[in-house]
């Protein structure tokens, strides 16, 4: 994994450069960014998260689990109160709602750690700590034939510093 | 992270930018000062070892006393029949409700996009884990057989036994559980992209460690963001139904029961309201001190405090309004047990409890009608010490003159705590204290990338007050309102 990564100042420098690198059509590219921006928002990928999947499908099975269990506690040890029925589904909604937030949170929780990405054993290339202060950071991941036109988009767009790394 | 969902296309044209435009911190310029303010309140100071060290001292005590009360037994702790529920469920239901408002500002008021609610959120937030960690321990003291307490957790068991979940204290288990473990989570999840920061600008090495670890690599990258924003709000839209539902939960204890004062549609709601209310309370106790000791009051502003003012006057009058429902009711009822239960609450035995509650919670927080009051800092910070006060009494006043005071006169009878109920109350305040102080002086206790969201971004073309031009979109900015700079 090689390429190009430039450190920027200015939120519309960083903007400007991105969508001069897309246009470059150089490799793969990443930006970072100290608080989430909507300018760039969609620059990438406009695709949704998949996070709600992992939500739906969380929620669906604690609520499921939390009918599940107590119908089922009640059937192996029945309490027959007045000829109702055994199994009381009213009380056991609680169960079953506490159960579809616990676990459609910690699948919500997984979701975001599978998508993306975390965590994350070592610092990869292309990641500097000025990114989670003040600068906006621009990672291309290029072939070497193509990293003078990147640093050279790059410096004119604006970019306080360009390296390469590998 | 109210501006990293998605905006659609019509929003992106239009702009703001920025959905909390009216909320904004002109003390707060840069992204670097961000970080570099709220790393420097990560530095512990003797004015923070003496408080530790007060809260320990305390959580002692309680200890001490629970320590007393196992070698006795519950005797010590002043329960006679038939008043079997004191101080020990009356301050557990007080912590589970000082957590609500957590929740309330972290999750409700991100998805209304409440902006005011940026940077107290972290501290509500934290505060709304330790609250249920505090108060989680009072069910478990409250048992004869402390250790017995995992009894009401269906686990496979050789005795083939299982809960009964018919049973509110069952219910209770599950949702306590639940709240303790989804606060704790969206804590966590707020805190990733912080961690990164002070990871990133730490200049101890220890210190850096352990936030390079507890960062789990983040990177701030736009691949992160897109999911953690959408994560984030999942989270908040579980947390927004689950702060409802639990002391819900919590009021079922008594409104299932078929006791003078507890048995009432009314006590979801009325349990839910005055919750939010303590919460608020305890909020404006915690925050007012640290934004004057930490330098801060250029992030929580006098702003911000009078809305949150505002949220607690509402609920003031939503509890006023839920004890005057409970007064009509016990009257125009024609229940002669109700109407005596009332009548001795207010006026008899257990009057100055009730008037207590009453003044701290209705005629008190009147005075927020005027801004003045709303403004003042010192005004806000008693008033929140006579909430925190009125709403331990208003838990006393529906459990213990209840149960005193049920249908059979023979057993009417008194109630009073003893030492070892005083120390265990005192315990549990010095327990949350201890942890929200490591909290602070080791976690920041302002959101470092939810207060960049809102702090103008570096730009190459200079931008006037009102409006800028980025990449073809306009992003205003409201001109600056008194209070933001105080």
């Amino acid at each position: 994994m090689q390429g190009i990564v430039g450190v920027f100042r200015e939120l519309d420098a960083t903007v400007d450069a991105v969508h001069a690198l897309k246009k470059l059509r150089a490799g793969n590219i990443d930006i970072y960014t100290p608080a989430p921006r909507h300018e760039l928002e969609g620059i990438l990928t406009h695709r949704p998260s998949i996070v709600r999947l992992y939500t739906l499908i969380g929620g669906l099975a604690g609520a499921t689990f939390g009918y599940w269990i107590p119908i089922w506690i009640s059937d192996y040890w029945p309490l027959v109160v007045g000829g109702k029925p055994v199994p009381s589904w009213v009380p056991y909604t609680i169960i079953s709602f506490e159960l579809m937030v616990l676990i459609g949170s910690l699948a919500t929780v997984a979701g975001l750690f599978i998508t993306a990405r975390v965590p994350r054993i070592t610092m990869t290339v292309g990641y500097d700590e000025r990114f989670s202060n003040a600068n906006f950071g621009v990672w291309v991941e290029c072939p070497p034939e193509k990293q003078a036109g990147v640093t050279e988009t790059m410096k004119r767009h604006g970019a306080t510093e360009v390296r390469g790394e590998r | 992270m109210a501006t990293v969902t998605r905006p659609d296309e019509e929003v992106l044209r239009l702009g703001p930018n920025i959905p909390e435009a009216n909320i904004q911190l002109p003390g707060v310029e840069k992204y670097e000062q961000v970080t570099r303010e709220i790393q420097r309140t990560l530095y512990p100071t003797k004015l923070w070892f003496a408080g530790l060290s007060v809260a320990i001292i305390c959580m002692l005590i309680g200890l001490g006393a629970w320590m007393w009360q196992v070698y006795m037994g519950l005797g010590v702790a002043g329960y006679s029949p038939p008043v079997m529920w004191g101080v020990y469920i009356v301050t557990f239901v007080f912590w589970v409700g000082i957590g609500h408002a957590g929740t309330l500002i972290s999750a409700i008021l991100y998805l209304f996009r409440a902006g005011f609610r940026t940077t107290i959120y972290r501290a509500a937030e934290a505060m709304t884990v330790f609250a249920i960690m505090t108060a989680g321990l009072f069910p478990i003291l409250h048992l004869g057989r402390p250790w017995k307490f995992f009894w009401l957790i269906p686990y496979p068991n050789w005795r083939l036994i299982w809960p009964q979940f018919k049973s509110p204290l069952v219910w209770d288990v599950f949702a306590i559980l639940t709240y303790l473990t989804v606060s704790s989570t969206f804590l966590y999840i707020g805190l990733l992209p912080d961690f990164a920061a002070l990871r990133d600008a730490e200049p101890r090495p220890l210190r850096k460690h352990i936030y390079g670890v507890l960062s789990l690599g983040w990177r701030n990258s736009e691949l992160e963001w897109r999911h953690f924003a959408r994560a984030y709000l999942f989270l908040a839209a579980f947390s927004t139904p689950l702060v409802l539902s639990v002391h819900s939960t919590v009021s079922f204890d008594f409104a299932m029961a078929d006791t003078p004062g507890w048995h009432a549609t009314l006590f979801a709601p009325y349990f839910v309201a005055g919750a939010i209310f303590s919460g608020i309370g305890m909020v404006f106790t915690i925050i007012i001190p640290i934004r004057r000791w930490f330098h801060l009051k250029h992030y929580v502003t006098l702003n911000h405090l009078d809305a949150a003012a505002k949220l607690c006057l509402f609920t003031s009058l939503v509890v006023g309004t839920a004890y005057l429902t409970e007064f009509f009711i016990g009257w125009i009822g024609g229940n002669s047990m109700e109407q005596s239960y009332w009548w001795n609450r207010v006026f008899g035995q257990w009057w100055w409890a009730a008037w207590v509650m009453l003044t701290c919670n209705c005629v008190l927080p009147l005075t927020l009608f005027v801004q003045r009051l709303r403004r003042n800092t010192t005004w806000l910070f008693t008033l929140s010490i006579f909430i925190n006060l009125g709403m331990w009494f208003e838990r006393f006043v529906i459990f213990d003159p209840s149960l005193s005071h049920e249908f059979e006169p023979w057993q009417w009878t008194r109630y009073a705590p003893t030492y070892v109920d005083w120390a265990i109350l005192l315990g549990s305040f010095g327990w949350f204290t201890m942890w929200f102080m490591l909290f602070i002086k080791n976690f920041p206790v302002v959101a470092i990338s939810e207060v960049k969201e809102i702090v103008p971004p570096p730009l190459r073309t200079p931008h006037p007050v009102e409006g800028i031009e980025v990449t073809g979109m306009r992003l205003a900015f409201e001109p600056e309102t008194p209070g933001e700079r105080d």
